[in-house]
Order: structure tokens, then sequence, then C-alpha cells
């Protein structure tokens, strides 16, 4: 084994450690958890609901709306007579929740052209977001009932109770879009794309967080003099902490991609609107554009690294790399970069990490010069970045730590 | 081999307001075990730090057989293995894996060395526990082993039994005094006079960053008319 494949199983190992790696795997089944949970209540939400109906109106009408209740939902429990307060204990203990009551007279009300109530008694088992699926179900049970009703006695056609259809053309730059409206479009690309900036950020927080790690275990296990020492380049230490570090970062960040996209897909159908999708070679810039970040990102945590004391102040120097990271993130979710105003733009744009968030909206709207361009940027703090922290690891720095004024800076926010 | 081990000339180093360095010169031959000797922030670890290719060169020259540790410091880290005062082992490992990773780095059948070193240390089954469950003794018996199982043409030893009780600290001298042969030379720092005295053939007398007095424990102990090196060290320090 050569020493670069040494090394590079030495940080691995250290990073694999239960203390590092269980808060990264801790997340992504808290997002499946919640993914399941919430399509648990999706499902229950779309399947029928179990209610006992008391119909005390002997007329056409009553019977209409029983019709269409016993067709779209279990109906557990009937009865023409009875108090609802004692019959909704008679639902509940059949399984029901719900007791629809259809009070005496509603035909003639009906019939009078007035609008006819329904009695509806629930019982609560949970103050849970189940109890939300419940009342959902049950107001479509009641609105597919008076749907009947309207079609019945007015004689008039589906049609005519929506007669407006709206046809929509929206033009999002140079794209025009038919039978799309904006609201569509942008429910279309949340649900697409809103994902990737959280998951750039998390790829840059745990890179970032497993580098410094590395560096802070060295300090505190008091190895990294002993290390320096080997028979080894540099360079070869820095490329170990680097690759070693970007590979635990990656596979973290794969688990988040997976469970976002688990949690997400509970939300939506996962049909993606054709006008919105990016091609292969898209997906590949944006590849390209993650990669130099990670590259920039982890050189740059291993020279905030250098000046950590100890694990806990390694995990105080990521705070600057944090709010780089989350910046980037809320403002390409809440905002088009693009069209934000000059001063705020330039800063945006000035975080490398911003680049590879914002590179699937500008590619989506062929905006590849800002994209090329950011990609270059981060070319360059990328090189940057690692000729500094080759530069640090050959200098004193390493050894004396807090010795400048940046050194004694760093030291005081590790305190 | 070259006639010289180490050769320093004129050594400077500044850190930021502090002269840590101010002129120090000395050498060590193939063979020996030189001795740096001096009160606390005299200078010890930041030259035995430059020598191990740590620190750069504030001044001066230093060689290490031949080779200067600013121009050609990989040669020089071929050639040498540092134990500094402070050291630690990675404590996910067990004491022969750590054996076995230091190992690696100078043998291609690193297996003998292993072995070789788990007899230096000495730590009989514990040097299959984890080295987060050694003691300080254990510890600095397992690292001065990791170093000198490499069999390395220099060793150079930061306060090597700073902190230990009396019988890790005979264990280790005894280590050391035994490492030497034709080709292989020891230079240490040390508090500890009589330590200094049974260990090294020759002592170097630093202070404020400087050689003040160089030459065997007796030639010392003459020169300043002292009972001991500890009242030579004393009078060269006055």
């Amino acid at each position: 084994m050569n020493h670069f494949w040494r090394l590079l199983w030495k940080e691995t190992r250290e990073l694999l450690r239960p203390r590092y790696l269980l808060p990264i795997l801790l997340i992504p089944v808290m997002f499946i958890g919640l993914g399941q949970g919430i399509g648990g209540i999706d499902d229950a939400a779309a399947g029928q609901p179990d209610i006992g109906i008391l119909n005390e109106d002997d007329g056409e009408y009553g019977e209409l709306v029983n019709a269409s209740l016993s067709q779209n939902a279990a109906v557990v429990y009937y009865a023409e007579s009875g108090d609802p307060s004692a019959t909704i204990e008679a639902v509940s203990e059949a399984g029901g929740d719900t007791l629809i009551v259809i009070p005496d007279g509603f035909t003639e009300r009906i019939q009078q052209r007035a609008a006819g109530n329904i009695g509806i008694h629930s019982v609560v088992r949970s103050l849970s977001l189940s109890g939300i699926t419940s009342s959902t179900q049950i107001k479509r049970q009641v609105d597919q009932a008076g749907t009947a009703l309207t079609l019945n006695v007015t004689g008039t056609t589906p049609a005519m109770l929506n007669p407006i259809r709206p046809e929509y053309t929206t033009y999002l730059e140079d794209k025009t879009l038919e039978n799309t409206s904006p609201g569509a479009l942008s429910g279309s690309f949340a649900t697409q794309f809103i994902f990737i900036p959280v998951v750039i950020m998390f790829v840059i927080i745990f890179s970032g967080q497993m580098v410094i790690n590395s560096m802070g275990a060295e300090k505190e296990n008091k190895t990294l003099e002993t290390l320096l020492t080997m028979p080894v380049k540099r360079s070869t230490i820095v490329a170990a902490k680097l690759i070693g570090s970007a590979s635990i970062g990656l596979l973290g960040a794969a688990l988040y991609t997976v469970s976002i996209y688990y949690y997400q897909s509970s939300f939506t159908d996962g049909a993606a609107s054709a006008a919105l999708s990016l091609g292969i070679v898209d997906y590949a810039i944006v590849g390209v554009s993650l990669f130099l970040s990670l590259v920039g990102v982890l050189a740059l945590a291993l020279v905030l690294g250098i000046f950590a004391g100890d694990r806990q102040g390694a995990q105080m120097l990521l705070f600057p790399i944090s709010i780089l990271a989350i910046v980037p993130m809320f403002a390409t979710m809440f905002t088009d970069v693009a069209k934000l105003s000059l001063p705020i733009r330039a800063i945006l744009l000035a975080i490398p990490f911003t680049h590879p968030a914002i590179a699937p909206k500008r590619l989506l709207l062929n905006d590849t010069t800002m994209v090329v361009g950011g990609i270059m940027y981060e070319a360059i703090f990328a090189i940057v970045m690692i000729w500094l922290a080759i530069r640090v690891f050959n200098s004193d720095r390493l050894v004396t730590g807090s010795s400048g004024r940046v050194g004694q800076w760093l030291s005081r926010l590790q305190q | 081999m070259s006639p010289t081990a180490v050769q320093v000339t004129d050594l400077q180093k500044r850190y930021d307001d502090v002269q840590a360095l101010r002129s120090v010169s000395f050498s060590v031959d193939p063979g020996e075990i030189f001795g740096l000797v001096g009160p606390n922030g005299a200078g010890k670890t930041t030259t035995l730090r430059t020598l191990s290719t740590l620190l750069t060169v504030g001044g001066g020259e230093v060689s290490v057989f031949g080779a200067d540790v600013e121009s050609d410091p990989n040669e020089v880290r071929k050639r040498i293995r540092y134990l500094p005062e402070d050291a630690g082992s990675y404590d996910n490992l067990t004491g022969r894996q750590y054996l076995e990773f230091v190992a690696d780095f100078y043998s291609d059948s690193p297996q003998e060395l292993v072995e070789h070193g788990i007899e230096i240390a000495d730590l009989d089954e514990r040097i299959e526990s984890k080295t987060s469950e050694y003691s300080k003794g254990m510890t600095r018996k397992l690292l001065l082993a990791s170093t000198i199982m490499t069999e390395p043409d220099l060793a150079i030893l930061d306060e090597p039994t700073s902190g230990l009780d009396v019988e890790n600290a005979r264990t280790i001298r005894e280590i050391v005094k035994e490492f030497p042969g034709q080709d292989r030379s020891v230079l240490l720092s040390s508090h500890n006079m009589l330590e200094v005295e049974y260990l090294c053939d020759r002592i170097g007398l630093l202070n404020e960053g400087e050689i003040v007095a160089e030459g065997t424990p007796p030639e010392l102990i003459d020169q300043y008319d002292a009972e001991n090196l500890e009242e030579a060290f004393l009078e060269a320090v006055a």
C-alpha cells in the first residue's frame, strides 16, 4: 500500500467512527420517518372514511344524499331515528369516527330552493395530523353529495357546474409554456429543484465538518507532529485528508439526497413537468459545479482546521462555513438571484457555494453564461484554497497554530 | 554515511515579537547521544522541531546527514524519527495497529518492524488494547517503540521521560541508551540532569536561544569547576 492509500485509509477509518457517523445518519432517518408518516396520512386521506348515517328525512333528497355517501364511504352504521349524541357512540363502537345526520325536513328545504343542513358529528381520537385527514375526507364526501343533489335538482350537466375552462399560457424568460399556469409552474419547479440547494448545503457542511474534525482529532490526539515528520510529502497528507473527508461527506450527502427525495415524494405524485426538466448534460454541469464547490470547501475547512485546538474547537470553526452554505441555500430557495439588486447579487455570487445552488435554475432558463462563469470562479477559488492549504501545511502555523492575528482571532472563537 | 549526523550552524528563529533562537550551533556525530539541556523557554523544542522539519529555519543552516532541512525536507524525514514531548497516538487504534500504521511507512515488509516494536514496548497483551485505554507510561513506551523500531539514523526525542514515574522513566532510559549503533544517533532534550549525565555522550547547554556551553558531562563539570552537571548548568546560565 503506498503512502497516500495508507493515509486515506487512516482518515476514512477515523471519520467512520460512530461519533462522526451517527449524526449524519440520524437526520436521513428522521426525513424518511417523516416521509413515511406523511405518506401514511396521504394514503388515509385518499381512502374511504368509515362513517355512520342517521337519515331522519323520509324524502327523495335525503335518500339521494344517503346514496351518494354510501357509494363513496364505508357506512358502518345506519339508522333512521335516534339521538345523535347516543348514535355517535354506536358509530364509534362500530369503528367509525363520523356520524352524518340528515335531519327531518331536509327534502322540503331543498324543494323550497333553500340550503339544507347536514349535521356532522365527529369523534376526535387524537390531536394530530390524522385529524386533518379525517376532516378532509368527510368534507369531500359532503361536497360530492352536494354536487349530486345540484345535478338532480337543477337538471344541469357537470360541465355547467364549471362552465369556464381556463387555458393557460405562461411565459418564462424565452420559454413559452402551454397549458401551464404560473402556480403550476412554480409548484413543478419547487417539486423538482427546491431540494437541490438543501442537498448542496448538506454536502458543504458535512464535508467541511469531516475535514475540520480530522484536524481537530489530530490536535486532540497530539498525533499531528508525528504524522508530519513521517517520510511523506505534505501535499500527500493534504490530499489524503481532502479525499477521505470528501468521500464521507459525499456519502452523507447521498443519504440526505435520498431521504429528502423520499420526504418530498410523499407530498407529490412524483410527476415532473416536461417543460422544467434538465438534460443529462445539464446535470453533468451541475455536478462539475458541485464538485468544485466541494473541493473548495474542503481546502478552506482544512485551513481553518489547522487552527482547531481540539474537536470541540473544530466544531466552532465550522460556523463560518455553515453561514456561507446556508445563505445561498435560502437565497436560491426563496428568490431568483439574477433578479436581486446588484450589491446583494454581488455578495451572493462572491460566495462560491451559491453557484451550484443556482446552476439548475439558470440552466433551465438557458442562462449558461452565469453558470460557466460560476464554474470558472469556483475553480479559481478551489485552486487558491488548495494552494493555501499546502502553503499552510508547509509553514510553522501547523505547529504553532495560534500565532499571528488570524490565528489569535480563531483561537478566541473557540473559547 | 555522512561523517556528521546533525550540523546546526547559527540557527535563529523568531515567533512574532519573541526571538526564540538567537544563534544555535552544534553538531552530532553518528553513534552519539547528544543532549540539549536548558530551562523552559530556552529553545530546546524549537531546535528539535526545526531539525524534524516541523518548523522553518529563521536563519542559519541546518542539515541532517548532509540533507538541508529547508531544501530537502523529504530526505531528512526518511532518516529521522521524532518523538515530541507531548505526543499521543490515534485513540481508535490498538497498540499493535498503531505500530503497523507507522511501520508501513518505513518498510515493504513491516511485520518485522512491528514485532520489534512490540518487543520494545513490552506491553504484553495490552498491545491489543485501544491506545485510548493506555496510561501515560504505556503510551510513552508505545510511542518510543514506534520511534525506534524503524531503526532511524537519527532519533530525535523531546523530553523522552517527562511526566513518567520512576519505573517507566528508567525503562525508557534503558531503551534509549541501547539504541545507538555505529550509524545511529540520538538527539534528545531533557530537564533531568541525572538522566542527561547517564544517557548523553555530549551535551549542549542551551539558554535564551543560545548554546552557552558544549562538551561531555565530565568536560562541562570540569569547565565550571562544579561538583555535578546541575551545578555546571547553573554556573553556565548564571
